[in-house]
């Protein structure tokens, strides 16, 4: 019983992970309807340069460093693979120019960084504490209150001022908000630089409790993905729930059944949700009118 | 105030508009009808800027507004209340209007008073106003409708764009379209009415112009085109 | 044209087989073979990502998978080559089938997603399940033993060589048939293939199910060419290089994939040798050079447009100067070729080709097929697949409630359409017309309600479905399948004639060539019934507006309904078109072929419906015979908001 308490404390603090990648996932999906597939090598490039810095000033200091970090990587993203692809209506094309975008950012990590992992120091105490029984890190809970920090500020954002409403303004209706006089293209690299600040800003929160190195991004990436499937694509509440489901999941079959198969929850569940319910389990289904 | 000369637009390869030019004085009503297919919403969308022609020119005031993107268009001045409301669903009916005045509260347009103006609005459309913070999807068509025209209004406009206002609404609603419509111009503001109620259209015109198949068969001062028997054929069938 | 191609096939192919002949280089020949095995799987891949439009990161799986059946048949059981090989290529479709048949149900990033998953999944498999796999380990074999003789590596690749061509025949054949063409389909617009009973999620399946099947024929002929597998192999860097190598060689091609495929097996040799490298870069560079100085003097392209991959060619000749090993940055090498196929060549290095030889020897391209197969009157009509057997009205809609969110798009209609007859559906903007349509034809699923055609219960199943039972349409926005030419339109609503099934296809058996000759007959005979038989050869895209509403019509006819719903048939039709329209509808009916039509053109509807209903603000508000519903108050007052007249 002791053990299962620790998976889902450990579990809880990977899954909100994993929602704010899927929370980045769902920002430019609603704006543009397109996807960065190199979402996870936006997490990895935000650890690897926040390790750098952290040699260098205090890990508080590195946070904003970093997020400005991300939101120009985000820029860049968008600017060559998304917005010429959105300029020749191909879906092919901007799927192709981000999954190329993350290879090469991949590759170039690889060779700035190397290609093992590196420790990340942890700016808090490593001892545990003991909470009813259940020892958990400091830093694990500095992930969730980061994780949900972010997202409620974004959220904020969103409802109180008026450029935030442009936002989602131009999710729900790219034309009308044009009309508005909203530029609307200002608006999708506006998201594509705050994902990339979320995905990196998570990148640093944990680096400290896994290994840093040029291939963390991969597999996070792709079972954030899952999150963001299952909490509906639309959906902001969902991707918390998504989170912390695979993230429980994921801890206790690595547990319980083997750490070679550890990855595969989460992609099952993937498979599932889109034969199941493609929309999500939070989303709603869209009705294309003709 | 809006001239729109031999404009030429086209979906791919097809052209749909063969060279149509509309004038829009300051302070008037005119009107575009015209049947099903004849190209009227696209004569909107043209000079709005959500399609970029392809030929012929565009000026609001002084400045000529041809192939600009509609954000932009929008800063100089021109509200497009779209052809089928396009209300923005998630947000709330008081959040929907603020976004209508975006440009003022930005950059692009002077500021003015954007809560006075908004009082005013809510003034207009009352059951707007009892609905203030409800979200946008959630309103019935008419008030869908209200909304689109409030929020083009918040911009406080040089020209005013109204695509098919009465579409979809049930009769008495039509009628407080129209109301509404008779009210604005008896504020002075300048608009472009499309409409597929000639009748209704006509009656609170200036003048018309009528679209036949993407080229302008006949224009003139609204009384003239109502009593006009080519006008009924063109468009009414022979039914009458 | 024909026998120049002939026979430079014929060159090309002694040469090829000449080859280990004159270059008996083992290392070289080994090149070749793998060159040939990946050719397999991109002529495959290219179905799914060329034809069909799909991304699947998942190809290096499938490749895997094939492997893998090979070498565990042979490591476990000591399964012969002859068996192994027809085992990688039934075990990897099957996967294939398991994976698209959920998959398949979504499309796009999400596609591209699952596929990836899945991928992932199945290389964690083959290294965990040691047992079967031997894992991390890998597995050894020999090439096989034939009557005595030891394969050699020279043999193999003529063993090799032989399965390439007869994939090349194959896939040829496939995707020059009804099947091919219902891929284009799918892709050119989804919403009217489905309308024409060709099923998108079906033949996407196909698409991915015959791709898979290639990927295990090159998986299981790639164990026994490397006699030594490992897990590690069939990861995501060989997916990548597969797609590279299907856009950059050039989609909907036979040769594409080829030239893709010597790409990427030459391409890590190129990497790895530095001169080569800077002398291909400096090649590539000073060709950019040339053509972008000839497109911006000949006025073809701004400097603008140049500027960007004269800078990336360049950059990447003086790149080479100044690095001494670049495969460490062969990764980034590839996502740099990938970003510049994706937006300056889109069609690949063999589209490329073949855009500058149409510019200045168009005869040479040929797009399509010429069908030069005549129609006569005789062969336009046909009888439904399903014979009218219901004695009351055809079709019954019955409380149809179509919500959208707070929006009732239809509210409580009824609609009876008696057998025979022309039953028109009028109303204003917004009134519900096109969404009753669309609700018919089984786009939307009633909120609430029910429909019954011919005895049958049809609300609530797939528009394939429903256009299999007899009702076809055409659209108010022209759906046409673009890049096609009208004929081949048309033969895509004859899809359901043709009852050959895959193999037929592929061997080209004469029941497939009786039904392919029959069917361009009956196309031939509607497009001259519609007044295009002139046109049968032209790309759908280029007619004109009111001639593209025509070959729709013609496109519905193929289908051999017993029910036709036109959408709006004569808008943008000058008079005397309207005229001919009228004609058609007539004569349509006269074959027993009900119609409902939608139109707006009140003297197309007086002069041919029997019937008529009125449809405002999703209600129905009247109805009769066109006389009566034309002097109804009410439908005057829909019509012209007479209420509102009272300034």
């Amino acid at each position: 019983m002791e053990i299962l308490s620790q998976l889902i404390v450990s579990g809880i603090s990977l899954g909100m992970i994993y929602a704010v990648i899927a929370f980045g996932y769902q920002l430019t999906f609603a704006t543009s309807r397109t996807l960065n597939f190199g979402q996870g090598e936006a997490l990895m490039l935000g650890a690897l340069v926040g390790l750098t810095l952290v040699g260098h000033m205090s890990y508080w200091l590195m946070i904003p460093i970093v997020l400005i970090f991300g939101a120009l990587q985000g820029i860049v993203v968008e600017r060559i693979g998304v917005r010429p692809a959105l300029k020749i209506k191909s879906e092919f094309g901007w799927i192709m120019t981000t999954i190329s975008l993350a290879i090469i950012f991949k590759n170039v990590a690889e060779n700035i960084w190397g290609r093992d992992d590196l420790k990340f120091p942890s700016p808090l105490p490593t001892a545990p504490l003991n909470f009813l029984g259940v020892r958990v890190l400091p830093m694990e809970i500095l992930v969730v209150v980061g994780a949900i920090a972010i997202m409620l500020a974004v959220e904020f954002f969103n409802r109180k001022s008026i450029y935030g409403k442009a936002v989602v303004a131009t999710s729900n209706d790219r034309d009308a908000a044009g009309l508005m006089g909203i530029n609307t293209g200002m608006v999708i690299t506006f998201s594509y630089a705050l994902s990339s600040m979320t995905a990196a800003f998570a990148g640093v929160l944990i680096a400290p409790l896994t290994l840093t190195g040029a291939t963390m991004g991969v597999v996070l990436g792709l079972k954030a993905f899952a999150v963001a499937i299952i909490g509906g694509l639309n959906s902001g509440m969902g991707v918390i729930a998504g989170g912390l489901l695979l993230g429980i999941a994921e801890t206790t079959t690595g547990y319980y059944i083997s750490t070679g198969y550890k990855d595969v929850p989460g992609l099952l569940l993937l498979l599932l949700v889109l034969a199941v319910k493609p929309a999500g389990l939070f989303g709603k289904s869209e009705i294309k009118k003709v | 105030m809006l001239q729109i000369k031999n404009l030429h637009a086209a979906y791919g390869k097809v052209e749909v508009l063969h060279g149509i030019s509309i004038d829009v004085p300051q302070g008037k009503v005119v009107t575009l009808i015209g049947s099903n297919g004849a190209g009227k919403t696209t004569t909107m969308r043209a000079v709005s800027g959500m399609i970029k022609p392809t030929g012929g020119e565009i000026r609001l005031g002084a400045k000529d507004v041809t192939g600009m993107a509609s954000h932009k268009i929008a800063r100089t001045g021109l509200a497009h209340s779209p052809e089928g409301r396009r209300v923005f669903s998630t947000l709330s009916v008081t959040d929907n209007l603020l976004l209508g005045a975006f440009p003022r509260l930005t950059f692009g347009r002077e500021r003015g008073d954007v809560q006075g103006d908004l009082n005013r609005i809510f003034d207009l459309f009352p059951r707007l106003k009892e609905r203030r913070e409800q979200l946008a999807g959630t309103l019935s068509g008419g008030e869908q409708q209200m909304l689109a025209m409030g929020r083009a209004l918040m911009l406080n406009p040089d020209v005013l764009l109204l695509d098919e206002p009465s579409m979809g609404l049930a009769p008495l609603l039509v009628e407080e379209v129209f109301r509404i419509i008779r009210e604005l111009k008896a504020r002075g503001i300048t608009m472009l009415l499309v409409e597929q109620f000639a009748a209704a259209a006509l009656n609170v015109a200036d003048y018309g112009y009528v679209l036949e198949n993407g080229r302008i068969s006949c224009h003139g001062p609204a009384e003239q085109l109502k009593n006009d028997p080519a006008v009924k054929a063109a468009y009414l069938g022979a039914a009458h | 044209m024909g026998a120049i191609k002939k026979i430079s096939i014929i060159l090309a192919l002694a040469a090829v087989a000449a080859l280990p002949y004159i270059w008996p280089n083992p290392y070289y020949i080994h090149l070749m073979v793998i060159i040939g095995i990946f050719a397999i799987l991109l002529l495959g891949l290219d179905i799914v990502v060329g034809y069909v439009g799909e991304v699947s990161l998942g190809h290096a799986a499938l490749f895997g998978i094939g492997s893998y059946t090979a070498g565990v048949l042979n490591f476990q059981l000591g399964v012969p080559f002859l068996l192994a090989i027809p085992a990688s290529i039934a075990v990897t479709a099957v996967f294939g089938a398991i994976l698209a048949l959920p998959a398949l149900r979504v499309n796009g990033p999400y596609l591209a997603m699952v596929t990836l998953a899945f991928g992932t999944i199945i290389q964690i498999m083959i290294n965990e399940m040691t047992f079967l796999t031997n894992g991390p380990l890998g597995i050894s074999l020999r090439k096989p033993v034939f009557l005595g003789h030891q394969v050699t590596g020279t043999d193999y690749y003529y063993i090799v060589l032989v399965a390439l061509v007869m994939t090349v025949i194959v896939v040829q054949r496939l995707l020059k048939s009804h099947l091919g063409r219902a891929f284009e389909a799918l892709r050119d617009s989804p919403v009217a293939s489905d309308c024409m009973a060709v099923s998108v999620y079906a033949y996407k399946v196909y698409a991915f199910v015959i791709s898979a099947a290639l990927a295990g024929l090159a998986g299981g002929l790639f164990t026994y060419s490397e006699e030594y597998i490992s897990p590690n192999t069939y990861n995501f860097e060989l997916t990548i290089l597969f797609l590279l190598a299907v856009i950059m060689g050039g989609r909907k091609t036979r040769s594409g994939p080829i030239l893709g495929a010597i790409i990427i097996v030459m391409l890590p040799n190129v990497l790895s040798d530095i001169e080569l490298f800077r002398t291909i870069a400096i090649g590539i560079a000073a060709f950019t050079v040339a053509y972008s100085a000839f497109a911006v003097t000949t006025r073809q392209r701004t400097l603008k447009e140049v500027a960007l991959p004269l800078a990336v060619t360049i950059g990447l000749a003086v790149f080479g100067y100044f690095m001494e090993n670049i495969t460490e940055h062969r990764l980034t090498i590839f996502g740099v070729m990938i970003l510049f196929v994706v937006y300056y060549l889109p069609d690949g290095i063999m589209g490329f080709l073949r855009g500058i030889v149409q510019k200045y020897r168009p005869q040479w391209i040929q797009r399509h097929e010429i069908i030069t197969e005549h129609g006569d009157s005789q062969h336009v009509w046909s009888v439904p697949d399903h014979p009218v057997s219901a004695k009351g009205n055809l079709l019954e809609a019955r409380d149809i409630l179509m919500q959208f969110g707070g929006l009732k798009a239809l509210n409580a209609v009824n609609l009876e359409i008696a057998k025979g007859t022309v039953h028109g559906l009028i109303g204003p903007n917004g009134s519900g017309k096109s969404t009753m349509m669309n609700v018919l034809t089984g786009i939307y699923s009633p909120t609430a309600g029910e429909i019954e055609f011919n005895g049958k219960i049809i609300s609530g199943t797939s528009p394939s479905s429903i256009a299999g039972e007899g009702i076809a349409r055409t659209f108010q926005n022209v759906q046409l399948f673009g890049e096609m030419t009208a004929i081949e339109n048309v033969l895509v609503g004859l899809h359901h004639t043709y009852h050959s099934n895959i193999l037929d296809v592929m061997l080209h058996t004469p029941r497939c060539r009786k039904e392919k000759h029959a069917a361009r007959v009956r196309a031939a005979s509607l497009l001259q019934f519609v007044g295009l038989a002139d046109l049968a050869n032209e790309e759908a895209r280029n007619l004109p507006y009111g001639k593209q509403r025509l070959l729709e019509i013609a496109r519905a006819l193929a289908l051999n309904p017993s029910l036709l719903l036109l959408d709006e048939p004569a808008a943008g039709l000058t008079a005397p078109d309207i005229k001919d329209l009228i004609g058609m509808i007539q004569k349509i009916r006269s074959h027993g072929i009900t119609v409902i039509l939608i139109e707006h053109h009140m003297d197309v509807v007086m002069s041919i419906c029997d019937t008529v209903s009125v449809l405002d603000f999703g209600q129905k508000i009247a109805e009769g015979t066109p006389a009566e519903v034309q002097s109804d108050e009410k439908v005057i007052e829909a019509y012209l908001g007479g209420s509102a007249e009272a300034a």
